[in-house]
């Protein structure tokens, strides 16, 4: 049984791995899947999590390997139809910075996962590179 | 129409050289944008599904045995 400190640090780390999952698969229903089952993965396994490193990495790690051996055809099948990303959750903001933030998104898309998962991991998920490097 | 005027396309879209280096304001641009579009991705509010995972997790903590562990701070 994860002990209580693991769930809150899990809880915490929800947001950032299900943003993280977006970015990889371009989908916001496939990551909600992928989530769902790297949350269950990581509470299953929670022991084999080694304290004091950091748990963002160690979750974008399973949810990349679940992605990767399980979801990755099927993702490009799905990502056409399932309605982009970019219409589906941007707040309401300024006009022109949305537009920005759309056109931003759609070139993302045009990258291979691979690129995309590298950019989002050193650009803009709080790891460090070590951490980055060991999620890849 | 004076097709000699319009200019070639590969004039206009010449093939990434791959030694090329973007400049600081690209890179800039480009890591503001990333940050922007990670951070909405963040804020966005957690879909039911997942919520009711949570939930479910949350009662099989706590539904065996209370240990107990009263004031404990953590």
């Amino acid at each position: 049984m994860p002990s209580a400190n693991f769930k809150d640090d899990l809880l915490a780390e929800i947001r950032n791995l299900r943003a993280f999952a977006i970015s990889l698969s371009g989908s916001v229903s496939l990551a909600d899947d992928l989530v769902q089952e790297a949350l269950l993965r990581a509470w299953a396994n929670s022991e084999k999590f080694q304290p004091g490193t950091s748990l963002r990495a160690w979750l974008f790690t399973i949810l990349r390997n679940i992605y990767y051996s399980n979801y990755r055809k099927r993702s490009r099948e799905v990502q056409d139809s399932d309605g982009f990303y970019a219409r589906r959750l941007t707040v309401p903001g300024d006009q022109e910075s949305h537009l920005d933030l759309e056109d931003f998104r759609n070139a993302l898309t045009k990258l291979p996962a691979e690129q995309r998962e590298v950019l989002t991991l050193i650009g803009a998920s709080g790891l460090s590179y070590e951490e980055a490097a060991v999620v890849c | 129409m004076n097709a000699a005027r319009v200019p070639k396309f590969e004039k206009l879209n010449p093939p990434p050289d791959p030694q090329a280096q973007a400049s600081p304001e690209a890179v800039q641009a480009i890591g503001r944008a990333l940050g922007a579009h990670y951070s909405d991705l963040v804020q966005a509010p957690l879909p039911d599904k997942l919520l009711q995972l949570l939930a479910k997790l949350d009662d099989e903590q706590s539904a065996p045995t209370n240990e107990g562990s009263g004031n404990a701070v953590g």
